[in-house]
């Protein structure tokens, strides 16, 4: 029994984020026996995934961002701007979807250069130069189409935010499940035979095999569970929300950023000690301006997903999303002092807070109620980092 | 006799750098010849860090000349410095305390696969290698280095110079922040390095190292150098004296030659 306690000590298992899951957990079960089982049906677990993808999808680069001692308060007002920019192309100038959204991507990138620039290489702080991006990107998202209401009707680009036939359909789900679950034990099967290779330490096999397989039960659960949503009226069950995908790629991709590339290491090096980063040759300005750039594509893929989900551009797109969005990444354990964060606690930390919410929603609580909640879970996420820290040693 | 024909490894020739009307450093000249240490002194903000960090790339040289092997270059950059195998072990060992020690010793310079992604299995086999050297202890291979010892911390640092094959090392302090097992280990390297014709700058403020590994020393004040000498032909007092007065000590010949 030592012996077990003791590799699962050693075991690079990141208890924190274990930790996280578990109060993800409970919440859910809570909620599911307040509404009496309402919480965890199917509609409603679909529902809660699919309206987490757009603050997810901006969690994910948020925790980067931070990371690098930086902060976006305009992800919210640019996402709008990009967003009703979109919509009006195809509306009022009878644009094609990837026309426009090409188009509203290279404006999210002349925002990032512009933000960037001045962060980068003149040295504003960039809590400042967003502050003012917040205001002036909202006004610019009211001037593109002079604030009025640009639907959306192309039937292919509708899917992309989820809704009626968003989702991919049960075979597509299953396959996509099988291959993610593939994914998954291929790789970690590779790293512990390339750690033998070269005389790393590795964790026993049991402990090992476990570690593989719980996010595959997980993977498979949540494709059981959005196949079982079936809309009244419609022939199939919906499957795999097509936002939700978009969102699981999008962290996956920056997951892959974060763990394999040049690029993710050096925005930690920066988080972790920017001074010493550029003594030992990371172009720190280069870098940051990247980041900003990598911004501005998520931003454009987020702001797709919610037009998309609106059926509609409006200039109120995105409003105080910023918040709801470093709220997601400060509950997911990234440390607003830079330095640390990881792409999975986003994903959970958006999740965490959608469920709060959906499920309060669900209770007939009333809006102010909702807000001064979730507002001091947000705190509470931070105590909570501020004592784990302490305890663990690794104080900043 | 040998010495007068070998070639120089640093030249600084009328080396200046001004940061906004303060002269850092002032028309500095100084060399260092292979498999030599010379001792860079001087009180804070005498200049010496500033004039190590402009052959470290890490701030812009005003005007002068540095010759590396008696051909011209340019150091803009750190990146630029290591090329030209500079190595340089900051006072405040420029480490992430975020990455653990792996990661610190390849900051800036990772192995990558084939696929251009970071290639941490073999940057993993071969730091062990290099820490081992160093110190046969040296076991956290994985934790943040903020969790580290002083002495593993300074081990980090070192293993850059150690594994990136440096020519011209630049110690700032090493030192400082260790304690006597792990000094011994840093004078003992120090010894290796020269044997293998490492040329080493050593800005340091204990006399006693100064003395035991230094072959010259160099001391600054107020930007200006005092003055270049043969460690063995000044005493303590004749270089406090320059430290503290910026007095020339009488009788004693200047040199821009090795000790040897």
């Amino acid at each position: 029994m030592n012996q077990v306690l003791n590799n699962l000590k050693h075991s690079a298992i990141d208890w924190r984020m274990a930790l996280m899951a578990l109060v993800l957990v409970v919440i859910s079960v809570i909620f599911n026996v307040l509404s009496d089982g309402i919480f965890f049906s199917p509609e409603n677990l679909y529902n809660i995934a699919q309206q987490t993808a757009v603050v997810g999808i901006l969690a994910t680069v948020m925790v980067l961002i931070i990371v690098a001692r930086h902060i976006d308060l305009s992800v919210g007002s640019v996402m709008g701007f990009v967003g009703v920019l979109i919509a009006f192309l195809m509306y009022t100038m009878n644009w094609s979807w990837p026309a426009a959204s090409l188009a509203g991507l290279g404006a999210a990138i002349l925002v990032a250069m512009y933000q960037g620039a001045l962060t980068a290489f003149i040295g504003v702080p960039s809590f400042v130069v967003t502050l003012g991006g917040l205001m002036s990107f909202r006004g610019a998202a009211y001037l593109v189409a002079q604030g009025k209401t640009q639907p959306l009707s192309d039937p292919f680009f509708l899917t992309l935010g989820g809704g009626y036939n968003g989702g991919i359909g049960t075979q597509a789900s299953w396959i996509v499940g099988a291959v993610i679950c593939a994914g998954i034990l291929f790789n970690r099967l590779t790293q512990r035979r390339a750690k033998i290779r070269f005389d790393v330490p590795v964790n026993p096999f049991w402990l090992d095999t476990i570690l593989a397989l719980i996010p595959c039960v997980l993977v498979v659960a949540f494709v059981a569970i959005m196949n079982a949503y079936q809309i009244p009226n419609k022939p199939d069950a919906q499957g795999i929300p097509i936002p939700v995908l978009i969102w699981g790629a999008v962290a996956g991709l920056m997951g892959f950023i974060v763990r394999r590339t040049r690029f993710g290491r050096y925005i930690f090096a920066m988080g972790g000690n920017p001074d010493a980063a550029a003594l030992v040759g990371i172009p720190v300005k280069k870098v940051t301006m990247m980041l900003f750039l990598l911004l501005a594509v998520l931003v454009t893929v987020a702001a797709i997903v919610a037009i998309s989900r609106l059926n509609a551009g409006t200039n109120s797109l995105g409003n105080s999303l910023e918040l709801l969005v470093i709220a997601a990444t400060v509950i997911g354990g990234t440390a607003l002092a830079g330095g640390s964060g990881t792409i999975v606690g986003s994903v959970l930390g958006a999740l965490i807070m959608q469920c709060i919410d959906s499920g309060m929603l669900l209770l007939d609580v009333s809006i102010g109620t909702r807000y001064v909640v979730i507002g001091q879970v947000l705190i509470a996420a931070v105590v909570f980092d501020v004592a784990y820290r302490k305890w663990t040693g690794d104080t900043q | 006799m040998s010495t007068q024909t070998e070639q120089c490894l640093v030249e600084l020739t009328n080396i200046n750098k001004a940061f906004g009307g303060v002269h850092a450093v002032e028309n500095v000249n100084l060399n260092l010849y292979p498999g030599e240490v010379v001792a860079v002194l001087g009180h804070n903000g005498a200049g010496k860090s500033t004039l190590m960090k402009m052959l470290a790339g890490a701030y812009p040289i005003d005007s002068g000349d540095v010759r590396i092997k008696g051909e011209k270059v340019h150091v803009r950059t750190p990146a630029d410095a290591q090329r030209l195998g500079i190595e340089s072990i900051y006072q405040t060992l420029a480490l992430a305390d975020n990455l653990d020690s792996v990661a610190n010793l390849f900051l800036g310079r990772e192995l990558l696969t084939q696929w251009n992604t970071l290639d941490d299995l073999r940057m993993d086999a071969d730091a062990r290698k290099v820490f081992q050297r160093l110190n046969k202890n040296f076991k956290n291979y994985h934790t943040p280095v903020r969790r580290l010892s002083g002495g593993q911390r300074q081990v980090v640092a070192i293993s850059r110079a150690i594994y990136f094959n440096a020519q011209i090392l630049i110690m700032d302090e090493p030192t400082a922040a260790l304690g006597p097992e792990e000094t011994a280990m840093v004078a003992k390297l120090i010894e290796q390095l020269k044997a293998e014709g490492v040329g080493i700058f050593l800005i340091s403020h204990d006399m006693h190292d100064v003395f035991a590994l230094s072959d010259r020393l160099a001391v600054m004040k107020n930007g200006k150098l005092v003055g270049t000498y043969r460690t063995q032909d000044v005493t303590e007092d004749e270089v406090l004296g320059m430290i503290i007065l910026g007095k020339k000590p009488e009788g004693k010949p200047e040199t821009h030659r090795p000790a040897r």
